[in-house]
């Protein structure tokens, strides 16, 4: 009975830290460190010092401030301006127009910054005012957006995927692989929602431009080829097994480097910045995994992941009620948390599950990215929501009905991917 | 008396700052070694130890920063019911918040140092092929730790003296 009222306890110190605002990455620390003093007698300290250690200086982590570091970089080129003009051309003439340039630009921004705040910001701060003066309609305008700009958790370098990759020991070259369909096939779901709201809506009230040349494409093409040769040596050489996942990083800021002085966008001023930039979003990331590794360890010692993946295993759940319950799990979670934190809470508890239900960790990896997505625009409170509201001024309401519609189509893509779980498997079987 | 404690607020701010530099340089010499690393691999010659060297920076990176990051409200946090909350409320709950945090981040900071101490005195050596001191790459993590506790009771303490939250906005959560 004393185990039951120690957990009770650890629980609600867990909810009391992390609810009242206490730094995500202390909470974590202050949590396992009761949760060890309760359940065992080992000297918990110590414990602590050699496990922060051992997860701080472990070499798989360095692919995480480098991938940040590139994506940094490229942040201060003209790469926003260019996303838009380059895909302008190629975009127009499909039904709903430029809308695919929101979905499109998110997917290709997606591979560079690794974060869907960034992501919506960044798109949406170039296309909405281009879009609103072609008088296209603002649900949509939100709605693409909010959608779209979730596909930076899954199109590589995810920095979410690491995060998770380095928590599950798994490797992280084959989880970017695997992101790479999936992300895809999200992309063209969103696409195809708006080719078809544009074919039933009938007649367009938006205003096209002028037609467009091959000349004008190819010109438009050059300006993003340069970022889109970038990510594609980085993740050929990842796919081929040339680099590990920590050298093609590093070969993505060198290359990225190049990039901004051949632009002439890097000066002395954005290069400081870029770096000092990475090294703060590094430092938060790995101190939120140090605690979580201590929290992994404490875990252990209470018994509940293992007790909990126990008494799963006798309730005899199909895969299918499984996915369904972790996907509400992480979608309330995510009211709460954002993605990082919510996958380095919970893995200490679900891994075990998981694995005993004999998924695919692999699988598993791209599955959470999306569920942990669908929480970052689940009305009434999603991250991305914020950043929407705070960039069109529209009240909540609207944004949140705005991007329900693409909530369902995240919806409908875990079950695409549950059904067909080759789509992310298979390219990293390949390898 | 105020006027000393402006200069050691100001002082202490500085401190942070520079060891978020250090830190910068830190992330820089991560890269360097792997840029090592790849082209040691391809003109066929090993150095050993570049991984563990590797892991090492980045772990002085990551905790050298701690503290310029904490000022800089980089390290993120739930503060969903410190918005729904004003006047005494909050900062009552800022108090709590910045009491708990102090505590814990002595409490890393100090068992990370006994940690590097109880390296140094045994010459615990790492067991890759760099076989580095431990104690080495040790010392700067908990360095970086004891700033991060620094800047925690700083801001409890600044927090108390000046009786309003002494952090900016930074990064949030909801």
């Amino acid at each position: 009975m004393a185990e039951i009222g120690f957990t009770l306890i650890f629980l609600s110190v867990l909810f009391l830290f992390l609810g009242s605002g206490i730094w995500i990455a202390l909470s974590l620390i202050g949590v396992a460190t009761v949760g060890m003093e309760l359940f065992t007698s080992r000297p918990v300290g110590d414990a602590m010092a050699t496990t922060i250690w051992s997860a701080s200086s472990s070499w798989t982590l360095a692919a995480l401030p480098l991938f940040i570091w590139m994506g940094e970089i490229l942040f201060r080129t003209k790469l926003s301006e260019n996303l838009f003009k380059g895909l302008q051309p190629w975009m127009q003439h499909l039904p709903g127009g430029l809308l695919h340039v929101n979905i499109a630009g998110s997917a290709l921004f997606a591979a560079i910054s690794g974060s869907s705040a960034a992501t919506v910001a960044t798109v949406g701060k170039m296309s909405i005012p281009e879009l609103r003066r072609r008088k296209y309609p603002e649900n949509m305008i939100i709605g693409t957006l909010a959608g779209a700009g979730t596909l930076g958790l899954l199109i590589p370098p995810s920095i979410t995927l690491i995060i998770y990759g380095v928590t599950v020991n798994e490797s992280i070259a084959k989880l970017f692989i695997a992101g790479v369909i999936p992300g895809i096939v999200l992309a063209l779901m969103f696409m195809s929602y708006v080719i078809v709201w544009s074919l039933v809506k009938g007649g367009s009230s938006e205003e096209a431009d002028p037609n467009t040349t091959w000349g004008d494409r190819l010109t438009a093409l050059l300006q993003l080829l340069p970022v889109i040769c970038l990510i594609g040596a980085v993740m050929g050489a990842i796919y081929s097994g040339l680099a590990t996942a920590t050298e093609a990083a590093v070969l993505g800021v060198v290359g990225a480097l190049i990039m901004s002085l051949a632009q002439r966008s890097l000066s002395w001023d954005s290069f400081k910045e870029s770096l000092l930039g990475a090294t703060r979003t590094s430092s938060m990331i790995a101190f939120i995994l140090a605690g979580s590794a201590f929290l992994t360890l404490a875990m252990g010692f209470t018994g509940i992941p293992r007790a909990l993946a126990e008494w799963i295993a006798t309730m005899q759940l199909s895969a299918w009620q499984l996915i369904l319950i972790l996907t509400i799990f992480y979608v309330i979670l995510g009211c709460f948390l954002d993605g990082i934190s919510s996958i380095v809470l919970t893995m200490a508890v679900v891994e075990p599950i998981v694995r005993q239900a004999g998924f695919d960790m692999i699988w598993f990896g791209v599955f959470l990215m999306i569920v942990v997505e669908i929480a970052q625009i689940t009305p009434p409170i999603g991250f991305n929501l914020f950043v929407l509201q705070g960039m069109t001024g529209r009240d909540m309401d609207m944004i949140a009905r705005a991007a329900a519609p693409m909530f369902l189509i995240m919806l409908l893509a875990v079950v695409v991917l549950s059904t067909f779980p080759g789509l992310a498997t298979w390219l990293p079987a390949n390898m | 008396m105020s006027s000393i404690f402006t200069a050691v607020d100001r002082g202490l701010n500085r401190f942070y700052f520079y060891c978020g530099v250090i830190a910068a340089c830190f992330l820089v010499i991560l890269g360097l070694l792997i840029i090592t690393s790849i082209v040691s691999r391809l003109l066929g010659i090993f150095i050993p130890g570049l991984n563990s060297y590797a892991g090492y920076s980045m772990a002085a990176s990551a905790y050298f920063a701690l503290a310029y990051t904490f000022r800089e409200g980089g390290h993120i946090r739930v503060v969903m019911l410190r918005n729904a909350l004003t006047g005494k409320a909050r900062f009552a709950l800022e108090l709590w918040c910045l009491s708990i945090a102090s505590f814990f981040a002595c409490y890393l900071a100090w068992f990370l140092i006994r940690m590097t101490w109880f390296s140094y005195k045994f010459e615990e050596k790492s067991e890759g092929a760099d076989a580095t001191l431990l104690w080495m790459p040790q010392s700067l993590m908990a360095f970086g730790a004891a700033v991060m506790a620094i800047t925690v009771v700083h801001a409890l303490i600044k927090t108390i003296a000046t009786g309003t939250p002494d952090l900016a906005e930074g990064a949030k959560i909801e």
